[in-house]
């Protein structure tokens, strides 16, 4: 006690009064942008996704594309007029972590609204986190089917598309294309299983067999047992559904063993992040985009990009950022509908919202489906531009509507039931 | 059958790398008595200095300069913190150390960023040598052809140079080779570095093969360290047999069930704490 005592002691008064003066100082010299009444408390989304760990590269630009979105509304005056506030937390990628940090964001900070995650497992959690605690939780970044499948609930909506979505965007070209025999590597968790269901129901609709597969731990360093299996299957597809760092490495050696010249490699998920952390002679292979900055013939998009990279020192928007994006501006969307910030009303006046042009940012304008809570957004097959500079790391090759794609919400298995 | 013995082959290979890891952990486990846990960060952190020296120097260039480089940071470490530890229970410089490996991380990921960079290798290393044997690459060959290199080098240092004599002396009995008069504390601070530097050497191959990212060495870590279990703590044989061993395990196990590649490593660990708890060729006594 005595040494408390003795440290608030080195304080005197004149030290308080002079730093007083400097914050009052501070204060004039930085006025706040737009000057919100006294009575204004801001609107606060809790943002949990991955600032460090396997997801986080991804986790950021999310964070980038949810911040950036927050500071367009407080230019246009917020939302219900109230200022935006994201208050980004990190899951380290674990749903521990992440439903730890979610409860703090609602203790401490008692926010309005969660949206984030990006690993599948998170995402799960915190739905049902949210749902338990009667907030509305926009998934920017999670893939699992079964987070608007058989787990959704009235609270949990989403803006990244589902796996059935993401592999059915290209499944039918790589059959067409490359061949009937696949052969999976899939990361063992939830949204490498999922994924890999999905492949395996379309390609055999197609006339297609699976000639073998291996389920891949989180965090493999080394793939090359993997790949010697693969190869003595001799298959025309090596289909490649592994997540974050994982996918580097894999797609590393892959070319250092010359395996990327007997088969065609393709995949569903593929980002921006991971091309651009790839030597040139590893860039390759068949994806399914979920979005892509360069559409010169869609309005926005490209002055949205600009916006995007002068505000961020250069790095170009990927789709990790438009889902951060486009779930924040959905939140505000239908809180403004609903004049409030009620949970249950907002998410009322989500189902069925359509993202407008400016937010959508796509040929079509995607809609959040009621009856599950899917965004019904599109999926852009394509392929990687291997000698590109960046951002130009993407050949689109197509632009798939998700409505056209998706499973209906009978076969999704969602049956959606409401609080009285 | 084939592609069990391809897979036992491919084995032996990861088996070196993971040997190459182990030695440089045992050696500071051994003279340092120190479980250094920032293992893992010194070999990303010299990856990533190899990095940004490839521009001026060269892979080549890089290879020799980045692990002398990651070798200095190590001796200001051990200087400001692993020093102070010596004495004491092991538990501290595990907390020590861990908490080490995350500050390494996260500067690592505020100077480079948290999304991986590539490291290229020279073209020439970068292709199978065999259709056949399309796992033997160039770069993998002269991956296990470094490793040997420098653990026979090692061994040779600690058999036949003053130095060498000094750090195995100490291992068995440091008060002793103290009283005869040789300075234990620099003795300590060189091993330590040399420890650091087989890490940084680990690292920078490591990141030509896989993604360099700042959370690398975890994924890498792990083995190394049942290698040191399995092997026996304190024997650099030990350490050797024991990276070969859990390599072919996991590989072989990969043909048969690849879902369990990671954890058969842990169950051949726990085995051999059961059965012989000093490991292979380890110490009686010694962590036991």
């Amino acid at each position: 006690m005595s040494d408390q005592k003795g440290f608030r002691g080195q304080i005197g008064r004149r030290g308080l009064m002079k730093t007083g003066a400097a914050l009052g100082a501070a204060s004039l010299l930085y006025p706040p942008a737009p000057s919100w009444g006294a009575s204004e408390t801001p609107i606060k989304i809790g943002m949990i996704d991955s600032m460090t760990g396997n997801f986080a590269v991804l986790g950021q630009s999310a964070i980038k594309g949810a911040q950036f979105a927050a500071a367009e509304l407080n230019k246009k005056g917020g939302i219900l007029s109230r200022p935006v506030q994201v208050l980004v937390e990190d899951d380290a990628g674990s749903p521990g972590t992440g439903v730890d940090k979610a409860s703090r964001l609602l203790d401490q900070s008692q926010i309005d609204f969660f949206t984030g995650t990006t690993n599948s497992a998170v995402s799960l959690s915190i739905s049902q986190f949210a749902a338990a605690h009667n907030k509305l939780f926009v998934c920017s970044g999670g893939h699992v089917d079964k987070l608007t499948g058989p787990a959704c609930n009235w609270a949990t909506f989403r803006t990244c598309s589902t796996t059935w979505i993401m592999t059915s965007g290209n499944s039918g070209t790589l059959v067409e294309k490359f061949g009937k025999k696949w052969y999976f590597l899939t990361t063992d968790y939830a949204f490498g299983h999922s994924e890999q269901d999905d492949y395996t129901k379309q390609v055999t609709a197609l006339g297609g067999t699976i000639v073998g597969g291996a389920l891949v731990p989180v965090g493999t360093p080394d793939f090359s047992s993997y790949l010697i299996q693969a190869r003595a299957a001799k298959p025309d597809v090596l289909c490649l559904l592994l997540a974050g760092d994982d996918q580097i490495n894999a797609m590393k050696q892959i070319t250092q063993f010359g395996i990327n010249k007997d088969m065609h490699i393709a995949g569903a998920l593929f980002e921006l992040e991971q091309i651009a952390a790839l030597p040139v002679e590893a860039r390759y292979g068949s994806w399914s985009f979920e979005w892509y900055w360069d559409q010169p013939k869609v309005p926005h998009v490209l002055d949205f990009a600009k916006r995007f990279a002068a505000a961020n020192k250069g790095q170009y928007p990927s789709a990790r950022v438009w889902f951060g994006y486009a779930s924040v501006h959905a939140i505000a969307l239908a809180a403004t509908a609903a004049k409030t910030t009620d949970s249950m009303k907002v998410a009322k006046a989500m189902e069925g919202l359509t993202l407008p042009p400016e937010v959508a940012l796509q040929p079509t304008l995607p809609t959040y489906r009621p009856e599950d809570h899917q965004l019904m957004l599109g999926m852009f097959p394509g392929t990687v531009n291997q000698h590109g500079k960046y951002p130009d790391l993407i050949n689109v090759q197509a632009y798939v509507p998700g409505a056209s794609i998706a499973q209906t919400p009978a076969e999704a298995g969602c049956s959606m039931t409401h609080p009285a | 059958m084939l592609v069990i013995l391809f897979n036992a082959f491919n084995g032996l290979i990861q088996g070196a790398f993971y040997a190459l890891m182990a030695v440089g952990l045992s050696l500071i486990l051994g003279l340092n008595g120190v479980i250094n846990f920032a293992h893992g960060g010194f070999m990303a952190m010299a990856a990533y200095f190899a990095y940004t020296l490839v521009p001026y120097v060269g892979f080549w260039g890089a290879l020799i300069i980045a692990p002398i480089l990651a070798g200095g940071v190590g001796y200001v470490v051990e200087q400001l913190i692993v020093r102070r530890l010596y004495l004491r229970d092991p538990l501290y410089s595990l907390l020590a150390t861990f908490g080490l490996a995350l500050i390494i991380q996260d500067l690592l990921r505020t100077i480079w960023g948290a999304q991986g960079v590539p490291l290229a290798i020279p073209d020439f290393l970068n292709q199978p040598l065999s259709q056949v044997y399309f796992f033997l690459t160039g770069y993998r060959l002269f991956v296990v052809a470094l490793a040997i290199i420098s653990t026979t080098g090692l061994f040779a240092i600690l058999r036949f140079t003053r130095l060498g004599i000094r750090i195995r002396a100490g291992n068995s009995d440091l008060e002793t080779i103290a009283a005869v008069g040789v300075n234990i504390y620099l003795l300590r601070s060189a091993n330590f570095v040399l420890g650091i530097m087989f890490a940084g050497l680990a690292g920078i191959l490591a990141a030509g093969q896989i993604g360099l990212t700042p959370t690398m060495g975890d994924e890498l870590i792990m083995p190394s360290f049942v290698a040191i279990v399995v092997g026996g703590v304190g024997s650099l044989l030990g350490s050797l047999v024991g990276g070969l061993i859990i390599g072919v395990a996991s590989g072989v196990t990969a043909a048969v069930y690849p879902a369990a590649t990671e954890v058969i490593i842990y169950v051949i660990m726990g085995i051999m704490l059961v059965a012989r708890p000093r490991g292979l060729f380890g110490q009686e006594g010694l962590l036991e």
